[in-house]
């Protein structure tokens, strides 16, 4: 199988292929960079190194959760207790490392309850085969619950050290994001990445061909949980606290950066660079309102208007042609 | 033998034997009082799920229902007319507003083409901001006649809810199953494209169907209005997970295409027993709100698996 005559034509391949998907995104990577030019002539304190560490801070935790969304979007399936699963990590996070575990294992802790999570979600979505919406909706209630009685209300600790590390001036935040966009190539090398994009776009065609339909799938869940629980250690070390509701905001802005980045609903179609782009984007447009001066309730509104345009104004041009 | 094996039967099947194991369990379950009470607490439910169904069905979803019941809710004691003692003036300008809201969605779901997820997602931020910034954090209160009326008297010895949502089960079940309109929406949600080549035109009944589920929202509100007495921001919450609950639990495919209302209402009534189970069990918010998600997981395993299509 693995000749070298046969790899040689994959090489070759590569960046074709990618040059080919990034084709549905260009339009998305013209409008983030008018975007961040337009930003950084409103606000020159984004290219101070403090400026970009703040301004990467509040970007880092909606790309996870948008990488967290996109992974099931792309298998076909889809998430609606994001937001509880955000919560729950940042209470562990608050609630254990202060303790005894440690930063070591609260991170840990923080690991394994989104990989458990996920994992559990995925299994009943795959192999019990009910609807996706309906599990994750009704999860996002157990999920919440378990946040709720981890930490009833907003308290909790993180070591002062830790948040100036992942929060304070140094860009910690954007280089952990590279490292994590890393894994993800990785993770696409291997057969479980491998099966991602087919268990999604054809599921039965995949199975037949002999592809991992269920791994990949329940993979995908797990992968999802962790990023999620990631994002809500995240936002309590920049918080400094936990709270079992921090998250909520979280379901609605990783469906929406992922469809501002092309990723579709059916599955099978999208890219992560794309979904990363449509972050971007949305977090500009939080932190552009924000410095207008929008009151949290404008920006809602805003945010609901904006959200159908953006996803309204390519799907009509598309109809028009 | 074909009764004994449908999807609604089966709810109904569940909710009898819940019923009957609770009243056991606990003294006063199987009051008639109580009974009664719990199928008026239904009867919201069902309202909101009456259009949720009709979205289902047509292969969409609605995820802004909570937020237009809010609306109703809140909108409606603002209005006031000192000209028309009744208050049906004002229900009905309610009912108008929320139906638009509604028609909104299905304008955005059927020409702009947004996924109808996100499209009802983006509508409930914005009507939330949008009630936030009209009437602040503080409840109001109604002072309708019709709408206090609606929430408290009990004609018969039937609360007159309970009346309201069997007119609209009569309306829904006769519209879904004996109307073309009907049969146009269950061939949008098997197939879109295969009903808009045999002449269904998708646009107009996809804004009909998102206006129907504006509509009996909107209904739920002003019921929900009147046995509260008070609306306020986030009173509507609790019915986007129960009313997509009802549906699901009732028969009705996710997916579209495949079901019926006849389902959604004993899944509407399971629902509340579901949460007087859990309110009667006594524990903290946290534990309710676990008990609650995991027992709509477990009958979802009983009742709620995708059927292999045909």
């Amino acid at each position: 199988m693995s000749t070298v005559s046969s790899a040689r034509p994959a090489v070759a391949l590569y960046w074709p292929v990618q040059a080919r998907r990034n084709i549905g995104v260009r339009s998305l990577f013209v409008v983030v960079l008018a975007f961040l030019i337009a930003y950084g002539f409103l606000f020159p304190g984004l290219f101070s190194a403090s400026g970009f560490a703040k301004f990467t801070q509040s970007w880092f935790p909606l790309a996870l959760v948008a990488m967290a969304q996109a992974i099931l979007m792309l298998t076909g399936g889809i998430s609606l207790a994001i937001g509880a699963t955000v919560s729950l990590g940042a209470v562990i996070a608050a609630t254990t490392m202060a303790g005894p575990l440690g930063v070591t294992g609260g991170a840990a802790a923080v690991a394994l309850t989104g990989l458990g999570i996920g994992a559990a979600t995925g299994f009943i979505v795959v192999r019990l085969r009910l609807p996706a919406i309906v599990v994750t909706l009704a999860g996002s209630f157990i999920i919440g619950g378990a946040a709720l009685l981890i930490l009833p209300r907003p308290g909790g600790a993180i070591p002062e050290w830790l948040s100036d590390l992942l929060a304070g001036d140094t860009p910690t935040a954007f280089v952990l994001l590279i490292v994590i966009v890393l894994l993800w190539k990785l993770y696409l090398a291997t057969p479980l990445g491998l099966s991602l994009y087919a268990a999604g776009e054809n599921p039965v065609g995949a199975y037949r061909s002999g592809v991992p339909v269920d791994a990949a799938r329940v993979a995908a869940y797990a992968i999802s949980g962790l990023l999620s629980t990631g994002a809500g250690l995240f936002v309590a070390a920049q918080t400094g606290s936990g709270d079992p509701v921090i998250g909520a905001a979280f379901t609605l802005n990783s469906i929406a950066a992922a469809v501002l980045g092309g990723i579709g609903f059916l599955g099978g179609q999208g890219t992560m660079r794309g979904a990363l782009a449509g972050s971007l984007l949305l977090s500009l447009m939080i932190s552009v309102m924000f410095f207008l001066g929008f009151t949290p309730v404008a920006q809602y509104v805003a945010q609901g208007l904006i959200i159908i345009g953006a996803v309204a104004i390519p799907q009509f041009r598309k109809v028009q042609q | 033998m074909a009764v004994l094996s449908s999807r609604p039967f089966l709810t109904v099947a569940i909710v009898a034997a819940v019923w009957i194991a609770a009243s056991f369990a606990s003294r006063g379950f199987g009051a008639y009082g109580h009974l009664r009470y719990l199928v008026e607490l239904g009867a919201v439910i069902g309202l909101v799920a009456a259009g949720q169904t009709f979205v289902v069905i047509a292969g969409g979803i609605d995820l802004s229902v909570a937020a237009i019941v809010t609306v109703s809710a809140i909108s409606l004691p603002l209005l006031s007319w000192q000209a028309d003692p009744t208050g049906l003036a004002p229900v009905l300008v309610v009912l108008a507003l929320t139906t638009i809201i509604g028609l909104v969605n299905g304008l955005g779901v059927a020409l702009l083409r947004v996924h109808p997820m996100i499209m009802t997602l983006a509508m409930a931020t914005f009507l939330q901001g949008l009630l936030i910034i009209i009437a602040g954090g503080s409840a109001v209160t109604a002072e309708n006649p019709l709408v206090h009326w609606l929430g408290n008297a009990r004609p018969a010895g039937i609360p007159a809810g309970v009346l309201l949502w069997v007119a609209v089960s009569v309306i829904v079940l006769t519209v879904m199953h004996a109307t073309p309109f009907g049969a146009r929406i269950f061939a949008m949600g098997a197939n879109p494209l295969a009903a808009a080549l045999s002449g269904v035109p998708v646009t107009s009944t996809t804004l009909a169907v998102y206006g129907i589920s504006g509509f009996t929202s909107g209904l739920a509100g002003v019921l929900v209005l009147g046995m509260n007495g008070q609306g306020y921001v986030g009173i509507g919450d609790p019915y986007l997970l129960a009313s997509i609950a009802a549906v699901v639990l009732g028969g009705t495919s996710i997916l579209g295409g495949l079901g019926t209302y006849a389902g959604t209402i004993p899944g509407a009534i399971l629902l509340v027993t579901i949460t007087a189970l859990i309110t009667v069990v006594n524990a903290s918010p946290g534990w309710r709100s676990i008990l609650f998600g995991s027992l709509i997981l477990g009958l979802l395993l009983l009742s709620g698996r995708e059927q292999a299509r045909r």
